[in-house]
């Protein structure tokens, strides 16, 4: 069976089924349809994934997560030297997928922390929120309005004008 | 004849008569089976049979059926793959990188089929990569000598010792000067 999800971070609410205490002779119909779903669903769907992985089993093949080397940025590089800023530009594409996905893990884990909460989410779950708008607030910051031609030079100016107007409120 | 039956005898009798109606040779006179007319059931439905006159749905049947056998010509062989594929190989694990190996660029990805084609039939990244910077290299060097061409260019129409702005005139020494070299001639 394939890997679970880092239960950390993801945690399990506490469990709140109540200790069995039957009074009646009759038969319980959840158990009933229970046991029902599990002979007609799980079971067959469970041996047919046994048999496939045991067939599997023979020809594993693995996969790598690829590790990029740090090259020059974008200020690094002497001005006219064209494959420097593409090489640049590569590394900033790759950060801002990294970084687009970091944002979705944070709104994944906001998300399953308001299910599991309920109602009273805005108390239990104020580390989750407080971490998602400061993530949030910083990519707008720094990758916001760039569109769908955002370039790594783009970036650069923003960058730029934000300097720009950190120093000019300081002033 | 005793051991045929009253019919069989009727319908050699009319054999007799029209013999080259089809049905009616000795071969299968007596074999076959002879449909008695009243006794035959009938079943036409609850309704009454209607012949109903409507426009003929040949040629959209034809064209579902021949749809349906070009879908299926390949579509079928790539559903047997693709299913043998993820039964039989199965879709890859991550794992960490092993110490001082460098994996090939197919194995990063999952699935076997996306492996083997990164694999087989496209250039691996870093030689996509290499093949982009090499081309942003030729065309950097041709934009630096258009310019310093442009430069040298203006150097040499300016001070005018370069070999580009030279009209190649005759030479000084062809020249006969000897109808000029005394003044009465």
């Amino acid at each position: 069976m394939p890997a679970d999800y880092d239960k950390g971070a993801y945690p399990e609410p506490p469990r709140q089924t109540p200790a069995v205490d039957k009074q009646t002779a009759l038969p319980n119909p959840a158990l009933i349809l229970s046991k029902l779903f599990y002979y007609s669903v799980d079971l067959p769907v469970t041996t047919f994934r046994d048999a496939v992985d045991s067939i599997r089993a023979k020809n594993k093949i693995v996969y790598y997560h690829q590790k990029f080397r740090r090259v020059p940025d974008l200020t690094e590089c002497k001005e006219g030297d064209y494959p420097c800023y593409y090489e640049a530009e590569m590394q900033w594409r790759r950060d801002y997928k990294v970084d687009q996905e970091i944002v979705k893990v944070i709104q994944e884990r906001l998300r399953a922390c308001q299910q599991r909460e309920g109602h009273s989410y805005q108390q239990n779950c104020a580390k989750e929120i407080q971490q998602f708008n400061e993530v949030t607030k910083n990519f707008q910051s720094r990758y916001g309005d760039l569109g769908a031609y955002a370039s790594a030079r783009k970036c650069l100016m923003k960058q730029k004008e934000r300097m720009m107007a950190a120093q000019a409120q300081n002033v | 004849m005793v051991g045929t039956s009253v019919l069989r005898s009727v319908a050699a009798f009319a054999a007799r008569l029209s013999p080259l109606k089809s049905g009616n040779t000795a071969a299968n006179l007596l074999t076959r089976a002879i449909p008695r007319t009243d006794k035959v059931a009938v079943r036409w439905g609850h309704g009454k049979r209607l012949f109903v006159i409507k426009p003929s749905d040949y040629y959209d049947k034809r064209f579902l059926r021949l749809l349906q056998f070009y879908i299926l010509l390949t579509g079928v062989p790539v559903a047997i793959v693709v299913t043998g594929v993820n039964i039989f190989i199965g879709e890859a694990e991550l794992a960490e990188i092993p110490e001082g190996y460098e994996p090939e660029h197919w194995e990063y990805y999952k699935h076997p089929i996306t492996r083997w084609i990164t694999r087989n039939i496209y250039d691996s990244p870093v030689k996509d990569y290499e093949k982009m910077m090499a081309a942003i290299q030729i065309e950097k060097e041709k934009a630096d000598m258009r310019l310093t061409q442009l430069e040298v260019r203006r150097h040499m129409r300016q001070q005018g010792d370069g070999p580009w702005f030279q009209v190649p005139t005759l030479n000084k020494e062809l020249i006969d000067n000897s109808p000029k070299s005394l003044p009465d001639h």
